[in-house]
């Protein structure tokens, strides 16, 4: 890929980046999810640590589901980022291991990647760790999108001009 | 076991007060909740429809109290989860049912279907395993 063509991409990422933070909303702002890297190789979040997503009050594991939301959010982002001109896009299943207790107080990573996309249809991939430098994953899933396609005003311009406080 | 005490335990876990449902219904291999729809259940800043982690999250919360013998117990572990999903989750209260489809010694599979207003037109359906030891 030329230097022209891999400048014009990081900064469509950057963009995309961008409005995905900057128009949060519900689940997605109180998971206070910060954007790592968005790139054609995938996309990794960081989620702070926050009791309310726990299973004890003491606040010393986190509930499952909270990871699952976090694989499904870090697959919308992975796919904005992979497909161009995405209109809408839609979970059609979700498949979701455990692969240990998510016992720890530290920051939540997620990685995940497209990693194919047919005309109709996008493939996820993704997987779950704490910031503790072990880097042992604690979840692991897949998940595939039913997509369309736009000619004309992509999801992201939508995003963009149509969001409730525009 | 009755949906008081059921409801007194969810209210001791904080990821399940932020869900913030309702045990409505309690038998032997069933369970049925519902779930008020609040902003911070968004998924799509656009439709404004249900986030499917917190429709997958409101079901395994379900499907994981379903198997507990007993409510003083250890939760049951997930072992891991598939989900269907079927129609937009629109807001609205959302009603899960979970029912377990086989439950052993080790094992549980539990099965949960997910609808808005209309049983017959689930917004999804999952499976999930938990470890009981």
């Amino acid at each position: 890929m030329s230097a022209i063509n891999n400048k014009k991409n990081a900064e469509r990422f950057a963009a995309i980046a961008e409005l995905w933070n900057s128009r949060a909303k519900g689940l997605i702002l109180e998971m206070n999810l910060k954007i790592e890297q968005a790139n054609q190789e995938g996309v990794q979040i960081r989620m702070p640590f926050n009791p309310d997503f726990c299973l004890d009050e003491e606040g010393t594991m986190l509930h499952g589901g909270v990871l699952t939301a976090l694989l499904d959010s870090a697959f919308g982002l992975a796919n904005f980022i992979a497909i161009d001109s995405i209109e809408s896009m839609a979970t059609l299943d979700l498949r979701v291991d455990y692969l240990r207790p998510a016992k720890s107080r530290a920051d939540v990573l997620v990685f995940a990647d497209c990693y194919r996309q047919t005309r109709h249809i996008a493939f996820g991939s993704g997987k779950i760790w704490f910031d503790t430098g072990d880097k042992e994953e604690v979840a692991r899933g897949t998940a595939a999108f039913a997509i369309t396609r736009g000619t004309s005003g992509s999801f992201l311009d939508k995003l963009n001009t149509t969001g409730p406080d525009k | 076991m009755n949906i008081s005490d059921i409801q007194a335990r969810c209210d001791r876990v904080p990821f399940f007060r932020f869900l913030d449902f309702t045990i409505t219904q309690a038998d032997e291999t069933h369970l049925l909740a519902q779930m008020p729809f609040a902003q911070r259940h968004i998924g799509n800043p656009i439709l404004e429809t249900y986030h499917g982690g917190i429709i997958a999250s409101f079901m395994e919360a379900i499907a994981s109290i379903c198997v507990l013998d007993d409510l003083n117990a250890a939760p049951a572990k997930p072992i891991n989860l598939n989900v269907d999903y079927l129609r937009p989750g629109f807001a609205g209260t959302l009603t899960t049912r979970a029912t377990i489809t086989k439950k052993g010694r080790r094992m549980a599979s539990v099965e949960t279907e997910a609808w808005l207003e209309d049983e017959a037109k689930p917004v999804a359906k999952a499976l999930f395993h938990f470890l009981l030891v």
